[in-house]
């Protein structure tokens, strides 16, 4: 390559025939035409989506319907919601989200909210929406059907299912001996960089926040500070740290129950064991998913027969099989893997009321430096 | 002379016209600036205050700003290399390399962060690949160096599909003076390519840096602080910090794009364009081989490892199929419908994001309007805010308008998106009016040919390589975007984003590799159709 002109396709010999019919196919055919031709394939493409488009998908706006909003995801939810439009023929418009987000939406639509009926994933979500006062009281007929530790004190909002904090660890990497009975066991240095938690995660914080109206805002620091000097790996959410202890990457972690669960529904080989903490030890909360009516609902009795209906024992054993969750009505069992639920729940917990509430919990979390 | 023109323009053109697209640019820039109207409005209603709600602000945004410049040259870098040698060498390939180089746009961010790690974290497929090599352990990805890495790797084709556009229209008859005076073709990539793309780079990487600034899923899964996090994890308990730190990045994201546009309007210098011949293509030699090893190094990172890492998901899902029954079961059904549904979605509104921002383009880069480039910065800073601040504000000022009843409708989903995405056209769109030579407009002017017809046969074939880039930013953006799509779309118009995220959700992995990998072959096939094609005849790639 001594010549530079010939690091130049077209003043290298090899190459001049493709050059040259380049440049004829260039004259030949204006771009124009090339143009033309794909801009009509693409005007026919456009039409027709947009046709199709505009005729899909448009909700029921009818007397007979309802709109959930849902921070549970669609399949976790979805098969028992048509279950219940096929034996009352009134139909559920679902829109999914994150439950946080979606209280976000509820209180920023106000009293135009399109929504009758808000389930929330988390306690946190559920309690914003009640701060604010958006939620309608619901009647006792519906509340009675609840043991009191798993619906809201002041009758606003009642708990559809469980979610119990568990340790998860790696059967390959950890023994028997190592697993404690208690969750505050976990601040020994013979655990030191072996607990994955996920402080920024939502059931963490409720957790955390359960450990302050059962033990003090003293202990709770106490301990959290003892899982930052041992400098337990930090993780976005549980998923991931159920992710970490099945390849081996961190021994245990702190998580809720079900993830484990699942993992082996989409992975049956996986390396992962779930060990619960005594019952009555604070590391066992149980975290409460709720529904509730919203003061904006033009069809509350519709509303209310949801919620009935996804306390009954039909929609309850889905959710114990199905989702691998605890029911809270008396008469449905949990999965025969699962110990029996704990008494203590989130919904225990009045999240507005507790001095700081969710804030002073986030403030405990960072100023104990577990957030690496 | 030239700085004459520079500076006062003749245009082809009446005041009418310019009339027009001055109030259809200030009512562009009035819709684009709701947002920032909700967050002000919401802070006056939360009484934001500055030592509250500003005080634990200063470190969130050193690192928001630290990554998002880090991020941006990175980009820029990367992405000019990729273009120059698909668009100008002879690497073996390139065709296909052309088609793939744009796509990692196409992942919806948590999925593809989510395949990225579950490729190269401890125990991850790299490891057990690498692991007959001898080499034990990969290191973690996390922190800055994570959330640098995943960004980039998923950002670049904002840059890259700008200057690709750009080296298409280039005319080689400057490369080719340059060669005649002696420069060999990296020299004259230096002196006279790189100059002449500065525009393009430029705006590439402003998109590159907003959209840095406006991730959550990666910083979030990657635990970097910055002032998204900030903003996600206070939205429920501490509104007024969150919507605090939304104006702090929106003035961060102001500053940024009045800058960029000084800078780069510095440094500018656009040659006319010319298309009658096809670009040279510079002979790599004893270059090809590494050169070919580097291309494909990169697009195996940023595009083939998530793809592979979906795959495996895929496959391992159809292996336990019939083991796993209930949510968690891999299904085929209802992928058709919501396939569809995207395809439409961002086709339209790739359409209206770009038709809208051309006459703003043609006021700001062709008459050079002080008022123009006014709209123009507004309508940009836009990308910046999170998709979900985007939703929220949107879903106020509609339940607060005439529009009411057309709430959570597709047309306004489409606005909606438009709004978000609409900074991708815009800025791309002024690049391609600038590529259009005034004197050709002069001539056809001359030679009696009105107004619609010169636009239609002398500007439009002459801007659409940009214009397509354009469009073809927005349409990979709103194919995978996601909390608009959750908080907005009528119910029962599910996208391919909704499934997916849906199933990642619940860990069905094998589900979301699935609708993943169907996201990115409809996206392929779109590229190609739309830029790849198209580019392909102007440039002679």
């Amino acid at each position: 390559m001594e010549n530079p002109n010939l690091l130049y396709k077209h003043n290298n010999p090899k190459y001049r025939a493709t050059c040259r019919s380049a440049r004829r196919i260039a004259v030949c055919r204006p771009a124009r035409h090339i143009a033309a031709r794909s801009t009509a394939l693409l005007a026919v493409v456009l039409v027709v989506a947009l046709a199709t488009t505009l005729l899909a998908g448009c909700g029921d706006d009818s007397d007979n319907s309802i709109t959930l909003y849902s921070g549970r995801n669609e399949s976790l939810i979805g098969p028992i919601i048509e279950r219940f439009e096929a034996e009352t023929g009134i139909t559920v418009n679902v829109r999914y989200g994150n439950s946080a987000d979606l209280a976000l939406l509820i209180d920023t639509e106000g009293s135009n909210s399109p929504a009758d009926v808000f389930i929330s994933q988390s306690p946190g979500a559920i309690g914003f929406l009640n701060g604010r006062d958006r939620l309608r009281a619901l009647p006792d007929s519906l509340l009675s059907l609840h043991p009191e530790t798993t619906r809201s004190p002041d009758g606003n909002w009642v708990g559809l299912t469980g979610r119990q904090r568990v340790l998860v660890y790696n059967p390959n990497l950890v023994s028997q001996d190592d697993l404690p009975d208690s969750v505050f066991a976990l601040t020994d240095p013979k655990y030191s960089g072996r607990i994955g938690v996920a402080p920024q995660n939502s059931s963490f914080q409720d957790f955390i926040t359960g450990m302050r109206t059962s033990q003090g805002d003293d202990v709770t620091a106490d301990w959290l500070k003892g899982m930052a000097d041992n400098n337990s790996p930090n993780y976005a959410k549980n998923s991931a740290i159920v992710d970490a202890v099945v390849r081996g990457e961190v021994d245990m972690g702190l998580v809720n129950h079900y993830y484990l669960l699942r993992r082996l529904g989409e992975e049956p080989n996986a390396t992962g064991v779930n060990h619960y903490f005594a019952p009555d030890d604070i590391g066992s909360l149980v975290i409460v998913t709720a529904g509730a009516v919203l003061d904006s609902s033009d069809n509350r009795g519709n509303a209310e027969r949801l919620l009935r209906f996804l306390l009954n024992e039909e929609a309850q054993t889905y959710f114990a099989t199905e989702t691998k969750e605890y029911p809270l009505v008396a008469g449905v069992s949990a999965l025969p893997e699962l110990p029996p639920r704990p008494e203590l729940t989130t919904a225990a917990i009045d999240f507005g009321n507790l001095t700081g509430g969710l804030e002073r919990t986030l403030n405990l979390i960072q100023a104990s430096g577990i957030e690496q | 002379m030239p700085q004459a023109i520079k500076s006062r323009p003749r245009v082809v053109g009446s005041r009418m016209v310019y009339g027009g697209l001055s109030v259809w640019s200030v009512a562009l820039a009035v819709v684009f600036v709701t947002p920032f109207g909700y967050l002000i409005w919401r802070s006056f209603d939360l009484s934001v205050t500055w030592s509250d709600n500003f005080s634990q602000a200063w470190g969130p945004l050193r690192n928001t700003i630290f990554l998002a410049l880090s991020v941006s040259v990175a980009a820029a870098v990367v992405a000019t290399w990729l273009a120059w040698m698909l668009a100008r060498t002879d690497l073996p390939g390139r065709r296909v390399w052309s088609v793939l180089a744009p796509l990692p746009l196409a992942f919806p961010s948590f999925v593809g962060a989510i395949a990225l790690l579950a490729g190269f974290a401890k125990g991850g497929l790299i490891e057990e690949l690498l692991s007959p090599f001898g080499i034990a352990s990969v290191p973690r990805i996390d922190g800055f160096w994570g959330a640098w890495a995943v960004l980039t790797l998923f950002t670049y084709p904002y840059v890259y599909l700008p200057v690709r556009a750009r080296l298409a229209t280039l005319p080689h008859s400057l490369e080719e003076s340059a060669r005649l005076l002696g420069r060999r073709p990296f020299s004259v990539f230096f002196s006279v390519v790189l100059p002449q793309s500065v525009t393009a780079i430029s705006a590439g990487s402003l998109l590159v840096f907003l959209y840095t600034v406006s991730d959550f899923g990666a910083v979030a899964l990657l635990r970097y602080n910055t002032l998204t996090r900030s903003i996600f994890s206070n939205r429920l308990i501490d509104q007024a910090t969150s919507i605090a730190h939304g104006l702090l990045l929106a003035v961060l994201a102001l500053v940024v794009v009045v800058a960029e546009r000084r800078l780069s309007s510095l440094g500018s210098s656009t040659a006319p364009p010319s298309r009658l011949r096809p670009a040279r293509t510079v002979l790599l030699g004893r270059w090809r081989w590494p050169a070919m090893a580097a291309v494909v190094g990169w697009i195996g990172v940023a595009l083939i490892g998530p793809l592979a890492v979906m795959g495996f998901w895929v496959v391992r899902g159809i292996a336990n199929r019939g083991r796993i029954t209930g949510p968690l079961a891999l299904s085929f059904d209802n992928i058709l419908e919501p396939a569809r549904n995207t395809l439409s979605i961002g086709l339209i509104t790739a359409l209206v994001a770009v038709a809208a921002m051309l006459p703003l383009a043609r006021l700001t880069a062709r008459y050079r309007s002080k008022l123009g480039a006014i709209c123009s910065n507004l309508v940009v800073t836009g990308f910046a805010l999170p998709g979900l601040v985007i939703a929220l504000a949107f879903s106020f000022w509609v339940l607060h308008s005439p529009l009411v009843s057309f709430y959570q409708s597709l047309p306004l989903l489409v606005l909606a998106y438009s709004l978000h995405f609409g900074a991708q056209a815009a800025r791309v769109s002024e690049t391609a009016v600038e590529t259009v030579p005034r004197p050709l407009e002069e001539v056809s002017h001359t030679l009696g040919a009105k107004r619609v017809r010169r636009f239609f046969r002398v500007d439009l074939p002459l801007m659409s390589p940009g214009l397509l880039a354009g469009a073809g930013l927005v349409l990979l953006s709103t194919m995978k975007e996601l909390p608009i799509t959750l908080l907005l779309h009528p119910i029962g118009f599910d996208t391919l984003s909704i499934r997916i995220w849906t199933a990642a959700e619940e860990l069905a992995f094998a589900q979301a590799g699935l609708e993943s990998l169907v996201l990115v072959a409809l996206s392929a096939v779109l590229t190609w159709f739309l830029l790849v094609r198209r580019v392909r005849f102007w440039g002679d790639v």
